[in-house]
């Protein structure tokens, strides 16, 4: 991107292509030019640790699949250019210049690692063995440097001992000016500790040196404990001083351990944790674009819109926007998106183009006349594989009517000749024996409906990535060929044309729970022009933010909430239901029917989508004295102080806070990810009221993770006095002479302290409820805490896995204001997904029940992930086409034989097994 | 097991007449001796034709599946588990049904008895608490019961009821320390071609008369595999591997849901043994997943459900 | 006259080792040429009578792959089949199939170096059985 003028709605960007040398559109990825190719070029994708050629793909999934060329390291020997028989190279390939015009920018330009050079106590620029997690996580790769064998990089021998140094550029300000934690590096540390062991064949040893152990997100507490307990990871809490080589490329790390010892460990690895930092060229692509910065340099936004930078219609998501792992970015992502919509609702739809084809021919009847198409892919199959053999023989196979083969079936003349030849020779299913299926079937099917076939009248034989590129004997090679042609082609001969089902998509969406997050999802919908039914048990909205004093970037929430329930209550597209209960809901994805109660009074709401924000509470603790002595808070009593501006805070001259109170226990194995947070910020509260006071907080791992930690800092500097304490030792609670009375055991000295707090405050779990109700309502899952469960926890962190309902706030997990609002907006934006298209095309690869088979068992009910079957008023399975997703486990699963499955039938996987 | 006769017509005459059930299903005495055979009393006048003892080995939920009416059903250990079975499969309603338990002390093998008389008329079995009492064509025999139970009954782990409306009587004392799986550990021990040629002579003697799959309560479906015709993938023959193909898919059909009632052996009149695969099958899945058949209504059978963290040792 | 080669028949899932073999083809990792794929949505698609019918029809060695544990495409398909294999592989051993016979493996799109490594070790596995004795398809004779 090179400039960027007008503004939201009507922008025009420059942005410049740089030259590929290499024709993506010719090219068919089969990667010949990369075989001949001389040149020695290091391999930046695998972090160094290995070499490439000059025509090259940055990684086997790249999309799209097509080579490109180095040309700093290109020495122009012409040789791709005369092997590749697509003619793809473009030598005289040039920068191209284009300005676009659209009405939204999202920046997710992501950041890069910190570089370790710089600490030369590490040794990382002058040790092989010292490696950043990034080059470690390539070393454990199927498609690294080592094929995923943990080797490490000065002898390629397997270590048996490997150390990992936390906080390598984060939380450092001595050796760079990256105060925050990049939020990811406990999680990963742990990771590649537990997936290196699996690589081990010699029971490796591991240990993580650290100082907090964050591991904050859902789920990842778990993951630690299991770590630790389970596979023996060892963690070490300590500050690292230095890495020093050792005999045999070993490596020594000295380190001050808790109880201010000096230690010594030797290992044979060490992989530093580095962090995350925005790199140059994206701080001048931000002054370029004339958006702020932060301190940081993470762009700047606000709690209240998490994803809108300063200048209008510009928005940002992931770790640009702060540091944040993989499920936080994805939320944001599709938050970005939604409030694209929100900006660009008016103009939805108007540039799309719909495409004209031809009304498929009526197959029904004929019996079938198979068309055999055998491609030699330049010489990538015909090299090997004797391709006008299988072409003669694919016309011996039963109800083959015509066979060719082609230099490229794939190209554009080539279609045309398929084309041709279905219309010529009346063909009714159509064999391509060729590269790949899940590269090239859509493009071969695209041919058939411009043929007027269906387009799964079409089976693929894959002979090239399958055989004639991994088998070298041309005889073998080509037995094989004609092998899966055979078995592609009695496939083939059973395929029945299959119909893409439509499902219309009712207009509306329910929004269950009125507090930050089903506001925000709410908003997002009505702003992008959708209808919202909001429902809300209690008499008003706002949930939790009612009693939250501050966000943590110091925004009052009391302010965000005021305009956020004024935004609800003011849009007409909204309407809002109070002390509403659900008491039903039928149907599925696109067509819910949900039944509301308010005072008696029983409403009937149609509905395409739903959201679930329902919420969580905090957890009244029955430990250290709370309900027993009026000086012991939660969290959300002590906010209330804070709100009423309760002048006693200024009379504190003592305050404790405990963490971890029924989190982080054998009974509730979670993080409760904000009360860190939350306890430095009322600390410094207090402090701000009476800074003589003393301020303690007693914690097991300080998480305050990101940005968040310049309030650690902030608290630490101002006095704040933190005790860390182990759980099984955990702080005792008792009044003597009408004092309250803490007591700790002080990590460093050992000892116990006594504290005379006139405040304790309990830093007390978030829990959810688990609606089970709701849950079966919308046939959707609760995870052991009482969480909903996500569809999936990195990839679909707001979806669930029942299509047409999603989730956000703290129904999912624990989490601050700024990420229940970012996750309200992509709920939003998942269901807007669905709501835009009104209509759901539904592959016709789906199960379908025979009702005269059917047992009534159930097995397809209880197995199916999705829900798609279930017993109709005959009580017989039904499969539902709209939320199947194909997959086959109830046609496996069924004894009785009565469900199939289009494409993937009983009779044609058997008609492939029976002519091995 | 007679003493249970007048609790189980006092219980049913009382179902019957309070009109709590449309019918009663026990048994009566068979014509055989020996062969008691299912019976479904629809009035207090039929009450009295209920029977039982040592010969009631057929198992009754195989006759409640699909039922529309309000039933009341005599059952033992194995056949409350076919029940819980069914209930869990949809087959029967929980409500519908009133179980009369019995505390079951093992059925006795018929086969094995006309077998040790070979060629005399056995025209009376009588019993008692600890003996079976043969009489007929000049012999009177008193054989201890334990000598001729069911082989699947005197390994039987679970002769009480485990889901009941009202017992006949006070639990019976149940074994805690049998091995059921002398047999199928033997054969694990064999080698590939010794297994085969095994199972070959086992099976061999089929004809295909599907008695084991009617008799099984849990081979409910409208349709059998083998009766299959798109794609009919197992030949309808007695060529042997027709024979196991449909012997192995019948046990793994039945895998996690049979509940070792022998009712498959007790039907087949050739004597096949294939209770060895339902067996194999409940060991593994015992061990793999600590798992047994019609215990819970509360668990879909083990290959409806999975754990994450399920055994994988067999997985590259 | 050539040596006996094994016929293997391969269920592989279409999204994860499907694309493994795909992968090592564009990485050109080569590997003995006796599989024969048959492309599945998903190895919960995977019916035992599959394997059974393979057997039936000659196949020497029948090899089951899909995707890791949590990372199946269906979100929890291969959990279910994990369990059906386990049984499936019992019994038909415990029928007298060889262990040789019968592999299943869970390879990601990404491990071609995996896939070849499976495919090699159960061509070398089956090779060594040798040819299927038992539970294939005998054509009726006729006199």
């Amino acid at each position: 991107m090179e400039s960027v003028s007008g503004e939201a709605g009507n922008f025009q960007v420059e942005v410049v292509n740089h030259p590929r040398y290499i024709d993506p559109d010719k090219c068919t990825g089969c990667g010949v030019c990369k075989q001949h190719c001389p040149v020695d070029a290091i391999d930046e994708f695998n972090q160094g640790l290995c070499r490439r050629t000059a025509t090259y793909i940055q990684y086997a999934q790249a999309v799209p699949l097509s080579y490109t060329i180095d040309r700093d390291a290109c020495i122009g020997c012409g040789l791709c250019e005369k092997v590749c028989l697509a003619q793809a190279p473009l030598y005289d390939d040039h920068e191209n210049r284009q300005t676009v015009e659209v009405g939204a920018i999202v920046l997710a330009l992501g950041n890069e690692v910190f570089r370790p050079d710089e600490l030369a106590a590490y040794n990382y620029d002058t040790h092989p063995n010292v490696v950043t997690s990034l080059e470690f996580e390539r070393i454990l790769s199927a498609s690294g440097p080592y094929q995923g064998h943990l080797l490490r990089p000065y002898d390629l021998q397997e270590p048996k001992k490997i150390a990992w140094i936390q906080c390598v550029g984060s939380r450092d300000v001595h050796h760079c000016s990256n105060s925050y934690c990049s939020a990811v590096c406990c999680m990963y540390a742990i990771k590649e500790a537990v997936i290196a062991k699996s690589h081990s064949h010699s029971g490796l040893d591991t240990a993580i040196f650290y100082m907090d152990m964050r591991t904050m997100g859902k789920d990842f507490e778990r993951y630690y404990r299991r770590a630790r307990d389970e596979y023996g990871v060892r963690f070490v809490r300590c500050r690292v001083h230095s890495i020093e080589p050792v005999d045999d490329g070993n490596l020594s790390i000295s380190y001050l351990a808790e109880d201010g010892g000096i230690e010594e460990e030797t290992f044979d690895m060490v992989v530093l944790s580095v962090g995350f930092q925005t790199s140059k060229k994206v701080r001048e692509l931000a002054g370029k674009l004339q958006i702020e910065l932060g301190p940081h340099d993470f762009a700047r936004t606000s709690s209240l819109a998490p994803v809108t930078t300063s200048r209008p219609g510009v928005f940002v998501c992931g770790a640009f926007q702060g540091p944040k792992d993989i499920p936080q970015s994805v939320m944001e992502a599709s938050a970005a998106a939604s409030a694209v919509g929100t900006v660009l609702s008016e103009v939805r739809g108007t540039m799309t183009k719909s495409r004209e084809v031809p009304q498929p021919r009526d197959i029904s009847g004929e019996p079938p006349r198979v068309g055999v198409f055998v491609c030699h892919c330049g010489i990538n199959i015909g090299g090997i594989v004797d391709v006008p053999a299988v072409r003669d023989y694919a016309r011996s196979l039963p109800y083959v009517e015509y066979v060719a083969d082609n230099l490229y079936t794939c190209s554009q003349d080539t279609q045309l000749l398929i084309k041709e030849a279905i219309e010529k020779h009346r063909l009714n299913r159509v064999v391509v024996a060729a590269c790949t299926p899940r590269t090239h079937e859509p493009l071969f099917q695209e041919t058939l409906i411009d043929a007027g076939l269906n387009k799964y009248l079409f089976e693929m034989a894959n002979i090239r990535n399958q055989d004639s590129w991994v088998h070298d004997d041309p005889e073998e090679a080509t037995e094989k060929a004609k092998d899966l042609v055979r078995m592609a082609v009695a496939k083939a001969a059973l395929l029945e044309p299959l119909r893409d089902s439509e499902i219309e998509v009712k207009e509306g969406a329910l929004v269950i729970g009125g507090g930050i997050a089903g506001m925000s999802a709410a908003l997002s919908l009505a702003d992008s022009g959708y209808h919202v039914d909001l429902i809300e048990k209690e008499g008003e909205l706002g949930g939790n933010a009612r009693k939250l004093h501050l966000t943590w970037k110091g925004e009052n929430v009391r302010e965000i909430l005021e305009k956020m329930i004024r935004d609800v209550e003011n849009n007409p597209s909204i309407t809002v239901h109070l002390n509403t209960e659900l008491k039903n809901v039928d149907g599925f994805m696109g067509n819910f029917t949900s039944v509301i109660e308010n005072d008696g009074k029983e409403e009937t709401i149609e509905h395409g989508v739903a959201v679930v924000a329902t919420g969580a509470g905090e957890l009244k603790p029955d430990e250290y004295m709370y309900g027993k002595d009026s000086r012991v808070l939660t969290h959300l009593e002590l906010d209330q102080k804070f709100l009423q501006d309760d002048p006693e805070l200024e009379k504190i001259n003592c305050a404790v806070f405990i963490q971890c109170v029924g989190s982080r226990e054998s009974e509730r194995p979670y993080c409760s990810r904000v009360c860190c947070t939350h306890s430095v910020q009322s600390a410094l509260e207090i402090k701000k009221r009476n800074p003589d006071a003393s301020v303690f907080i007693l914690y097991r791992d300080m998480r305050t993770y990101g940005e968040r930690e310049d309030l650690y800092h902030e608290a630490r500097a101002a006095g704040v006095i933190f005790i860390r304490y182990d759980v099984e030792n955990k702080p005792t609670v008792s009044v003597k002479n009408g004092k309250l009375q803490v007591e700790v055991i002080d990590h460093v000295l050992g000892k116990p302290v006594m504290l005379e707090p006139d405040l304790l405050t309990l830093a007390t779990a978030i829990v959810s409820p688990g609606d089970e109700k709701l849950a079966q309502f919308f046939k959707v899952a609760l995870n052991e805490d009482g969480f909903f469960v996500e569809a999936h926890a990195k990839l679909r962190p707001v979806d669930f896995a029942t299509d047409g309902v999603y989730l956000c706030g703290l129904a999912h997990y624990p989490k601050s204001i700024d990420e229940s609002i970012a996750q309200g907006q992509a709920a939003a934006a998942r269901a807007m997904t669905l709501l835009a298209r009104k209509k759901v095309e539904v592959s016709g690869m789906v199960a379908t029940v025979n009702p005269f088979l059917c047992s009534s068992c159930g097995v397809c009910v209880a197995v199916c992930p999705f829900n798609a079957p279930s017993f109709n008023d005959r009580g017989v399975s039904e499969i539902n086409p709209a939320l199947c997703k194909g997959c086959g486990l109830c046609v496996a699963s069924c004894r009785s034989g009565a469900i199939s499955l289009k494409g993937f039938d009983e009779p044609q996987i058997f008609a492939m097994i029976e002519s091995l | 097991m007679k003493e249970y006769i007048p609790k189980i017509r006092e219980i049913a005459r009382k179902l019957l007449e309070e009109e709590k059930v449309d019918a009663v299903l026990g048994f009566r005495k068979g014509t055989i001796p020996m062969m008691n055979e299912p019976f479904m009393a629809r009035s207090a006048s039929d009450v009295d034709l209920l029977y039982w003892d040592s010969n009631c080995g057929i198992n009754l939920a195989n006759y409640l599946h699909k039922r529309k009416e309000k039933i009341a059903v005599v059952a033992k250990g194995c056949d409350t588990r076919n029940i819980v079975n069914h209930i869990v499969e949809n087959q029967v309603k929980r409500d519908q049904l009133y179980i009369i338990g019995i505390p079951c002390r093992g059925m006795i093998d018929r086969r094995q008895i006309l077998a040790m008389f070979e060629g005399r008329e056995i025209e009376e079995v009588d019993e008692d608490a600890e003996n079976v009492i043969i009489k007929g064509d000049g012999l009177s025999e008193t054989i201890p019961r334990v000598e001729v139970l069911q082989e699947n009954c005197s390994i039987c782990i679970h002769h009480n009821p485990v889901i009941y409306d009202e017992m006949v009587d006070e639990p019976v004392e149940e074994p805690d320390h049998v091995d059921r799986y002398d047999d199928i550990k033997a054969i694990e021990e064999m080698d590939p071609e010794e297994r085969y040629q095994y199972f070959r002579d086992i099976f061999s003697p089929c004809i295909r008369c599907y008695a084991c799959r009617n008799s099984c309560p849990l081979c409910y479906c409208p349709t059998c595999f083998v009766d299959e015709s798109r794609p009919q993938w197992v030949g309808k023959s007695i060529d042997i591997t027709d024979v196991m193909t449909f012997h192995f898919l019948r046990a793994f059909h039945c895998a996690g849901r049979c509940t070792d009632c022998g009712s498959c052996e007790r039907a087949c009149p050739v004597g096949i043994p294939m209770r060895l695969l339902t067996k194999k099958l409940e060991k593994d899945i015992r061990e793999l997943y600590g798992y047994e058949a019609g215990m819970s209504l509360d668990e879909r059978p083990p290959l409806d459900t999975y754990r994450p963290d399920d055994p994988e040792f067999f997985i590259k | 006259m050539k040596d006996w080669e094994p016929k293997i028949v391969a269920f592989l899932c279409n999204w994860c080792s499907y694309g493994a073999a795909d992968l090592a083809g564009v990485s050109r990792f080569q590997y003995p040429p006796y599989i024969r794929v048959i492309r599945i949505p998903c190895t919960g698609r995977l019916n035992p009578k599959f394997v059974l019918a393979a057997f039936r029809h000659g196949a020497d060695g029948v090899w089951i792959s899909g995707c890791h544990p949590g990372d199946c495409h269906y979100l929890e398909g291969n959990y279910y089949a994990r369990r059906r294999f386990a049984l499936l592989k019992s019994l038909l051993e415990y029928m007298g199939i060889e262990p040789e016979r019968i592999h299943f493996s869970w390879v990601s799109s990404a491990e071609a170096g995996k896939f070849v490594e499976v495919v090699s070790e159960v061509t070398e596995t089956v090779k060594k059985v040798g040819p299927l004795k038992y539970f294939m398809k005998k054509r009726p004779e006729v006199e």
